[in-house]
């Protein structure tokens, strides 16, 4: 019975650093080739449409909300001592630095990542990417660079996107609705807020990116099991990716500020 | 319309985060200040604390460049800032560690000094500097302040409560009364004595009262007075003064006759021809068979007796202090001088007896001339007898210079 037990940690545990060796053998793979020509352009150009330009809607209503919502509850705590025109800062400084690249990926984790896994799953269960072995295209080079440079590159551009809609929705409540000054409001934001705030909100960005893209790739590459395995992997490719980003995203933030 | 190929759509999308990105970089960015656009000086301070590199340097409220550099140099923090070429200060200028908003930022500012100082060269040092008050050094002080005072109290309540304190506040004062009463005995034997002398009993009394020994005086004096000429300090006045007095609608007369042999300190003769009379006590014992002695006291006043004063006065800067006989009775008297002694100020209290009132005057004497005074004032004005009276009148003094030709050539006045 205890025996039992401790096996089934330790297998957990062996099964945890396996799936994490050979996502990292995968990232590897995908930088290898990612510097083999040749290029590829118009498939990472597509990928880069599929996981920037069509996430952008839904980027924008997540930053907008965010932010109107940060102002709405910002303000009623800082009234308590009468600092008001921290209102501005504190939306802008939480934006920047956190929400815009967690809320963004998570979206993005959300939007594209499960259709990542989705996609790859489905080639596997239906032997298109042993077919693509046959006819000696390396399916890393063809299906998970481009979607991993896609997710490094966009994540970042969806996330600027967001800082500044969630901005602009914290100045429509807080300046419009709460009476803040706006020219306070505006002065304040400008004067705490630093560049290296919105560098490392980018830089972060970029890391959820990978994060997301490769476990989406992997959870898809790897998939066994036909259909029911393609809804699996669909499913463990957005938690694993969501929590990693969250759990990387305090490591990143220590490391930065 | 044509449809947009993935390429352009990838790069609209790239170019509006782009765009958004270099927007809110020149917003929060400090480009203003960036590079080494300007010029550096430097200050020490004692405390650097709460200002950042890259912080505001301000003058009048306007940011005129930005704090470049602090570090530790001999205990003492070295703050270079980087200046705008445009704006000049000068070396008598100051640097204030300044706070600012709710959250105590702070900031450099300039206080400038003269418009056309000598302005501070590149790299150059402001002299001046002020340290940000420390809140907790603050805090410390106030509260030594407060332990101190604390303890003040403590030992004056240690001393003045509790039943121990109040008995000895209460022996302070029985001593107090039983000094007064001493004193009051003593002026009654003073008294007692002046009248002796006033009644010419005694070798002082004889001195005194008889005629001849105010000229022997006089001439003593002015002998005196001739061998001491070379003293610079010592001089002799006489002077006479006549007090019209409102009330009585009579005429009070002194004669005095002043030594002082230093500036600060002088001997005042004086004959007073008082109209009010001289009060004069008699005490009868009498002692009838087996009967215990009784004693009576009369009291007559002889209008034809002159009094006498003769008064010790030393002098403090510009308060005069003057004790002894006033009008044939003991007193003490302060005199203030003003206007380079040419308004006095004086009051006199004498006379002091057990059953009345003391007698007090109040007088000012005001010189504009040379030789002639006018004075005016209020005599005896807590007299219980009806006494007190307003008084106006002039005077004349002359000093021992002028007084030597006097006495050859005129006789001395007679006071009679």
């Amino acid at each position: 019975m205890i025996i039992k037990t401790i096996e089934i940690i330790g297998l957990a545990l062996i099964r945890f650093i396996e799936e994490f060796g050979r996502v990292m053998f995968l990232f590897l793979a995908t930088i290898v080739w990612m510097f083999r020509l040749p290029f590829r352009l118009h498939a990472i150009f597509k990928q880069m449409e599929f996981v920037g330009v069509n996430s952008l809607l839904v980027v924008i209503l997540t930053g907008t909300f965010t932010g109107a919502v940060l102002a709405l509850q910002a303000y009623h705590g800082f009234r308590l001592f009468s600092a008001e025109s921290l209102v501005g800062s504190t939306v802008a400084l939480a934006m920047t630095r956190e929400l815009g690249p967690v809320l963004t990926s998570l979206m993005v984790t959300g939007r594209a990542g499960s259709a990542m896994a989705a996609e790859l799953g489905t080639m596997r269960v239906t032997e298109q990417i042993d077919a693509l072995y046959t006819m000696a295209a390396n399916p890393i080079k063809y299906l998970v660079v481009p979607r991993v440079i896609a997710g490094v590159l966009m994540l970042p551009v969806l996330t600027i996107i967001a800082d500044f809609v969630g901005i602009i929705g914290g100045y429509i409540v807080g300046v419009g609705l709460l009476n803040i000054n706006s020219g306070i409001y505006i002065d304040k934001m400008i004067e705490i807020v630093e560049l290296d705030d919105i560098f490392n909100g980018l830089v972060k960005a970029a890391c959820f990116g990978l994060i997301l893209s490769l476990v989406g790739c992997y959870k898809g590459f790897y998939t066994t099991g036909g259909a029911q395995g393609v809804g699996r992997a669909t499913t463990q490719a957005v938690v694993i990716a969501s929590v990693s980003i969250l759990i990387s995203d305090y490591f990143l933030t220590a490391a930065m500020f | 319309m044509t449809k947009l190929s993935v390429e352009a759509k990838v790069g609209v999308f790239v170019v509006i985060g782009m765009i958004i990105l270099a927007y809110m970089s020149t917003r929060v960015g400090r480009i203003q200040y960036t590079g080494d656009r300007g010029y550096e000086v430097y200050a020490y301070f004692d405390s650097a604390e709460g200002i950042v590199e890259g912080g505001p340097v301000e003058i009048a409220g306007v940011e005129i460049g930005h704090i470049k550099d602090i570090s530790l140099e001999a205990g003492k923090a070295r703050v270079v800032f980087q200046i705008n070429p445009k704006v000049r200060i000068g070396e008598d200028t100051e640097a204030v560690i300044r706070t600012k908003g709710v959250l105590g930022d702070k900031y450099v500012e300039l206080v400038l000094g003269a418009p056309n100082a000598r302005p501070v060269k590149s790299g150059g040092r402001i002299e001046r500097t002020q340290s940000p008050a420390n809140i907790d050094n603050l805090l410390k002080q106030l509260s030594s302040i407060g332990t101190d005072i604390k303890e003040i109290t403590q030992s004056l309540s240690g001393v003045l409560g509790g039943k121990e304190g109040e008995a000895s506040l209460r022996n302070i004062v029985d001593n107090f009364r039983q000094a007064s009463d001493q004193l009051r005995e003593m002026v009654v034997s003073f008294n007692q004595i002046t009248e002796k002398i006033n009644r010419g009993e005694g070798t002082i009394g004889k001195l005194i009262n008889e005629e001849e020994t105010v000229d022997n005086i006089n001439t003593t004096l002015t002998s005196i007075n001739d061998y001491l000429q070379k003293e610079e300090r010592f001089r002799t006045y006489v002077d006479y003064r006549g007090e019209y007095l409102f009330d009585s609608n009579d005429m009070k007369s002194y004669l005095s006759l002043r030594i002082q042999p230093k500036e600060d300190k002088y001997y005042l003769l004086q004959l007073v021809d008082d109209p009010a009379g001289k009060k004069k006590v008699t005490e009868t014992t009498t002692t009838t068979g087996g009967g215990s002695p009784s004693t009576e006291y009369r009291e007559e006043i002889e209008k034809d007796e002159l009094k006498f004063s003769a008064q010790i006065a030393k002098r403090y800067y510009n308060l005069g202090l003057r004790g002894g006989l006033f009008e044939s009775t003991g007193g003490v008297g302060a005199d203030y001088y003003f206007l380079d002694d040419r308004l006095i100020l004086s009051l006199e209290a004498f006379d002091f007896d057990p059953d009345r009132n003391p007698h007090l005057k109040f007088k000012a004497d005001f010189t504009p001339l040379h030789y002639i005074y006018i004075t005016g004032g209020f005599d005896d004005f807590i007299s219980d007898e009806g006494n007190e009276s307003v008084f106006v009148g002039a005077g004349l003094r002359f000093s021992d210079e002028d007084l030597k030709t006097l006495l050859s050539d005129a006789p001395i006045p007679n006071t009679r």
